[in-house]
Parts: C-alpha cells; sequence; structure tokens
C-alpha cells in the first residue's frame, strides 16, 4: 500500500519502548528473529549453508560425472531439462519433477527448482553442511526510521535477482527518503514476490561498512507497514544475500543509486566464505 | 516510567514462577498472531488426550484438529504438519507467548504468537454490513475482482472472500463502530481483512480497507454493495479442454499401480476428475461433496478418480499424506499421485486442459469419456449460498450425464 506524503521521514520514536537494561539490547522480536534465522540456516533442507551448486537449466544440463556441467562426486548421471515451466530430474531409475524451493532427494543430495518459468535453475543440496551461522552488529537505535513510500510514478515490472540469487519478476514500488549521517538519501524500492498473495518491500543497499565489517557487494532490507500508509524501515534487520554464506549462489548487482555514504553499523556483518562480490558494478 | 518498569519486572517474575514442568496448557484460548497490520484473531484449543494432549485451531466455529501437540517443559507445541509448520509458545500462567513458523525458501516465515486463556467475544455484524460486497483489489497494476461476503453467524461476525477461482476458507472476526475485521488462518494461509464502513444517509455504503497476507503483505480494496450483476467471472469460464478426444490420465496409485482412464471401472461410466491436493483448504471443503455424491451414484454408474498434486513431490511423503486425507474423509474411489502442486506442472502433466488456474479443479466426463464440464476452484461452505449452488449444479450435472445413453468411446 503507498499514499503520497511528505518524503521526510523521521526518527521512529522507538527509543523510549526499548528495554531500559541496555540500549544495545535486541528487541525481543528482532531476538526471536535471528534466533529462528540461524535454526533455519542450520537445519533447514534448503539452508544456504548446505547449497552445493545453483545452475541456470537453459537447454539442460548433466549432473553427477566429473565432466559434467555440476559434478557431484558419488552420484550418477542424471541430467534436468525445463520444459513449459517444469522442471524434471531424469536418470536411470526415471524421471521426476523438480518442485520450485522444495527439495526433493537425489541420492544423498537433494534438488529443488526456482526461478521464472523459461529461465528456471535449480539448487543443489549437499549432506554437508558448513557450520557458520549468522553474526550480526549489537543492537542500534539510530538506524531505525518510519516513513511514507512515495510510490513509482510508473509502476514497473523488473527482473532482478533476490537474496537467493533466484531471478524473480519484482515491481519497482517507489521510494522512501531516510536522513542518514545528517544528508537525505533516496532508497529504490521494489516489491519482491514471496509466495501466494505475499510479497516484500525490500531496498537492496550498500553502506560505507561493505567490505568494512559487511559483505562487499551490500545487504537487504525489508520495509514495514507501521499504519496509515507508512512504512518502518529497520536497518538493525539488514540481512547478507545468500553469495554471503556459499559462493554456489551468484549475487544480485546492487541496484543503482542504492548506496549510503554513511557507515550503516546495524544488522548483520560478514564473516567470509561468499562468493567474492562484484565491485563497482550496479545494476540499472 | 520507573513504577511501569517495576510492574512489567513483577509481572514477569510472577510469570516466570508460574512456568516450568507443572504449566499447564489444556483449556481454551484466545489467541492472535502479530501482523505488522493488526492481530489476526483466532482460537486454541488444548486437551487431554491419555499421557500426551491433542488440539485444534478455530476460525471462529470452524475448527481443525493439530497434528501433534506436545509439551517440552514450560513449552507447547502445536504442530501442522500439512504445512511443515508449527506453533510454540511458552506457557506462563494464564498466557501463551511465542511464534509461528514454517519453512520458507529465503529464511523462515516466523510470526509472533501470543494467547490468552477463554474465547474471543462474539461480536455480531449490523445489518448495514451483512451481504455480498463486489470488491476491488488494488494492486500495482490494475485492480482484480473478489467477492466479500459477510454474515452472523453462531460465533458472530463471519463470511469469506471469494475469487474467480474459489474462496478463501472460513473468516471469523469482530466489528467496533465501523470497523471490522475478519480473520482466517488455518496454518499456511494468513488473511486479514482489516476495513471500514461509510456511507448512509442517502450515500451508498461502501467498504474500504486492507487485505493483508502473510506478516506484512498489504493490499488494499474498496467494495460496494453488490447488485447480483456478475463481477467475478463464473466456475466455467476459466478452464477449457479439448472436448472431441477422451479424456486420458494415467498415474499410479496409492500402492504404485498405474491407472487410466481405460482401466474397466470407467468404461461407460459418468467419471468426476477430482484435480486436488491435501494441502489445499478447499479441496478439504470439496471432498465431503464427492463423498455424498459417490455413494448416493455410484450404483447408478457413477466413478470419481482424485488426481493428487501434492507438495513434496517425495513419493513415499506424498503417498503418505494422501491416505491420511482418504481416511479422513472415508474416500473409497481411488486417489492417484499425479504430480507436484505447482499450477505449472499440474497443467504439463494434463495437456488436454486449457487455462488450469485452481486446486480443485472437477472435470465432469460423459459416459463417451470426454469433457462435458470443468469446475475450477470451488465454493466452500463459507460462501453459505454460493456453496449451496454449487453443490446442486455438481448434482444436476452428474444426474444429467448419468441419464445419458451408454456410448462406446
Amino acid at each position: 500500500m503507498t499514499h503520497r506524503r511528505s518524503a521526510a521521514w523521521a526518527l521512529a520514536a522507538l527509543v523510549a519502548l526499548t528495554p531500559p537494561l541496555s540500549s544495545q539490547a535486541s528487541p525481543p522480536d528482532i531476538a526471536q528473529e535471528r534466533a529462528a534465522y540461524a535454526e533455519w540456516l542450520a537445519t533447514a533442507p534448503n539452508s544456504p549453508l548446505a547449497a552445493v551448486a545453483q545452475q541456470p537449466i537453459g537447454a539442460g544440463i548433466r549432473l553427477g560425472p566429473a565432466d559434467a556441467d555440476v559434478p557431484i562426486e558419488g552420484v550418477a548421471e542424471h541430467r534436468v531439462s525445463e520444459r513449459n515451466g517444469v522442471v524434471t530430474l531424469s536418470g536411470a531409475l526415471g524421471s521426476r519433477v523438480v518442485p520450485a524451493g522444495r527439495p526433493i532427494s537425489f541420492g544423498a543430495y537433494s534438488i529443488a527448482s526456482g526461478g521464472v518459468p523459461g529461465r528456471r535453475v535449480v539448487t543443489i543440496y549437499g549432506p554437508k553442511r558448513k557450520t557458520k551461522s549468522a553474526a550480526y552488529y549489537d543492537y542500534a537505535t539510530g538506524v531505525v526510521f518510519v516513513g511514507p513510500l512515495t510510490p513509482a510514478e510508473e509502476p514497473a515490472k523488473v527482473r532482478v535477482l533476490a537474496l537467493d540469487g533466484i531471478e524473480v519478476d519484482a515491481v519497482e514500488a517507489g521510494t522512501v527518503v531516510v536522513p542518514f549521517g545528517g544528508r537525505p538519501v533516496t532508497l529504490r524500492v521494489r516489491r519482491i514476490p514471496t509466495g501466494e498473495d505475499e510479497s516484500e518491500l525490500e531496498i537492496y543497499f550498500r553502506d560505507a561498512t561493505n567490505d568494512q565489517g559487511t559483505y562487499p557487494a551490500g545487504r537487504f532490507v525489508s520495509l514495514v507497514p507501521a499504519g496509515e500508509g507508512r512504512y518502518r524501515l529497520d536497518f538493525n534487520r539488514a540481512r547478507n544475500p545468500f553469495c554471503a554464506y556459499s559462493s554456489a549462489f551468484p549475487c544480485p548487482a546492487p541496484w543503482r543509486g542504492n548506496t549510503i555514504e554513511a557507515k550503516v553499523e546495524a544488522g548483520e556483518r560478514y564473516l567470509g566464505g561468499g562468493l567474492d562480490a562484484p565491485r563497482g558494478l550496479e545494476a540499472k | 516510567m520507573r513504577a511501569g518498569v517495576l510492574a512489567l519486572a513483577g509481572a514477569l517474575a510472577a510469570a516466570l514462577a508460574m512456568a516450568g514442568p507443572g504449566a499447564k496448557p489444556a483449556g481454551e484460548w484466545r489467541a492472535a498472531l502479530e501482523l505488522a497490520g493488526g492481530e489476526l484473531r483466532f482460537g486454541v484449543v488444548v486437551e487431554r488426550d491419555g499421557g500426551g494432549w491433542r488440539g485444534r485451531l478455530c476460525n471462529g466455529t470452524r475448527c481443525q484438529p493439530f497434528t501433534a501437540v506436545t509439551q517440552a517443559g514450560d513449552s507447547i507445541v502445536l504442530e501442522m504438519a500439512d504445512y511443515a509448520a508449527a506453533i510454540t509458545a511458552k506457557v506462563s500462567g494464564d498466557s501463551l507467548a511465542g511464534s509461528y513458523r514454517n519453512v520458507g525458501n529465503r529464511g523462515p516465515r516466523i510470526i509472533p504468537f501470543r494467547a490468552a486463556r477463554g474465547r474471543w467475544p462474539v461480536s455480531r455484524a449490523p445489518e448495514r454490513l451483512v451481504g455480498r460486497w463486489d470488491a476491488r483489489w488494488i494492486g500495482d497494476f490494475g485492480t482484480t475482482p473478489r467477492v466479500i461476503d459477510v454474515r452472523n453467524g453462531k460465533a458472530g461476525l463471519e463470511g469469506t472472500i471469494i475469487s474467480n477461482t474459489g474462496d478463501y476458507g472460513h473468516f471469523a472476526g469482530q466489528m467496533t463502530g465501523d470497523s471490522f475485521a475478519l480473520a482466517h488462518f488455518d496454518g499456511s494461509y494468513v488473511y486479514l481483512l482489516t476495513g471500514s464502513l461509510s456511507g448512509g444517509g442517502g450515500k451508498p455504503d461502501t467498504l474500504r480497507g486492507l487485505f493483508h497476507a502473510g506478516i506484512r503483505t498489504q493490499t488494499p480494496f474498496i467494495a460496494v454493495r453488490s447488485t447480483g450483476a456478475p463481477h467475478l467471472k463464473t466456475v466455467t469460464e476459466n478452464t477449457k479442454a479439448d472436448t472431441t478426444e477422451p479424456f486420458r490420465f494415467a498415474f499410479p496409485d496409492l500402492d504404485g499401480r498405474t491407472v487410466t482412464e481405460q482401466d474397466p471401472r470407467f468404461k461407460g461410466k459418468v467419471v468426476m476428475v477430482d484435480v486436488f491436493g491435501t494441502w489445499c483448504p478447499t479441496c478439504h471443503d470439496a471432498a465431503p461433496e464427492l463423498v455424498k455424491l459417490y455413494r448416493k451414484y455410484h450404483d447408478q454408474g457413477l466413478e470419481i478418480v482424485g488426481l493428487a498434486y501434492e507438495v513434496s513431490g517425495d513419493t513415499a511423503v506424498d503417498n503418505r499424506q494422501v491416505r491420511r486425507f482418504r481416511e479422513k474423509f472415508g474416500i473409497t474411489y481411488p486417489m492417484l499421485l499425479a504430480g507436484i502442486n505447482l499450477t505449472d506442472a499440474a497443467a504439463a502433466t494434463l495437456p488436454q486442459l486449457q487455462g488450469f488456474t485452481a486446486f480443485p479443479t472437477t472435470i465432469f466426463l460423459g459416459r463417451d469419456g470426454k469433457v462435458r464440464r470443468i469446475h475450477a476452484g470451488f465454493y466452500g461452505p463459507a460462501t453459505g449460498a454460493q456453496h449451496a449452488k454449487q453443490v446442486r449444479e455438481w448434482e444436476d450435472e452428474v444426474r444429467k450425464l448419468l441419464a445419458e445413453k451408454s456410448v462406446s468411446p
């Protein structure tokens, strides 16, 4: 939902509501989200920490042998193809449909499909996963803003990589202006589909902490509706794209213009081990 | 401020003192998911079941069982296995606090949850709100039609939302002044309709508000009272089929035996093909009606076959889900594992259909095996008269087809 209003955002009056024990303590909802995310990373079959490869299907790909498009040790030859948007995994024992976002077993591995019809990709998950988890800055009270979203003049569809490295048909939702470091910064907002009837208003941004504590390619943060056409933008909720966890994932190119000159020392940090991030590259 | 902090600390200490192994989850709870745009109210009931627990999730008077209820220390876990979802909450005396979550693609889908003992108060809708409303969901690229159906039931304000392909399930809610909220939560779908009623005094009544899906997706809507003129597509307009050839299918049954339209049990019979999924709430609404028709007309030549499109794509898992569905509804007609629940994937397995859009889709075949009618979607009991009309149309169609002479395909 969008309403045209003054573009100025204000610091949310959150300080009075945070627990008085410590100004650095995370509110319970953020602590809960982070705990749930850590558990998901450690246990979910489609956790990026378990991914071994993500590959566009194109005209079809081979999995398994050493000379395959995706070599997988100990796995016999399989082929993956896409027809009418349906992804099929074929091997000596027959063929199976590969659902979107829901891994099916495949020997000791599992495989899921994703992306838009005609440009589907598959992600392969292995029996082992990396043990690292997400790390965060201490909770920061000065990076929570509430304000309006200025809608795009002409809403347009745009195909972008979501944080899981998979193409989605997003919508240019508009812009927000936040007073960061004493200067107004305009950030582009896109609506990213997340499920039936559901979507997220997301900002993929870069800031002065990139490569200096946070992932070099930037981070995602969501707008949360705050009532009466206003939104809460809490950079404590900034999170890494999946390419920060595993080089199996392609990295989204930072969205043009979404650069904050100041340091956003809030949200998720970078512990290393991800894809070498694209530098100096911005999407149109 | 300090006094407030002390009071909060006291309450917390009291709650902690009541927690632990002695926590008593049994009873009725007025529960809520805390969405960004407001609270989604529903009911939870937890009861003793031998040495363990059982429970149910209720939208107004409509309840569904949790697949498992377990207690771990001072926490209780309410599982909804069909949706790989669970509510985990700490029991502190007369309150529950925790979260609902299910597995997402880019991280867990997590929504704060809380509950207090008791039932939500019954709230009745004024006559001005009761009835059918022609609504428009306002999206990025224009509007899409919906119907909002509001009435007063045993638990007060209730209703549903209807699209071109079926309904969103049973909603229950409350009204305060001119503002209303109607909620539906089934373990997977998280829907809340909030808005206000304006008009009167010579001005037409209008509803304006937000449709909330999940924790933070909000779509504005506007609605005017229905005049009775068509606002949605009819259920037979969405999906078409090749009617020149017999309808073909070939899928394994739950014992792994491939069943096709050539099976002797279908020869010369009227056949209803139910394209469904055990994950699909509307399919749960349709199943009892199919069972009734089967029991009533099977001896006269009606056959039904269920084509299941399931979540996991794992045969063993999907087989288990469909068997549970079969037992739940007492289904005796064959059920086949046809594929996964992606519209594109399902459509690819039924190439004779054009414009496949909805689960369930019900295909009526004449005694010659050719498609006579296709219903995309299903209007569940929550739609009241529309549900009754559709059930009547199904039965009329079955009787009409049964009355046709047998032919050799």
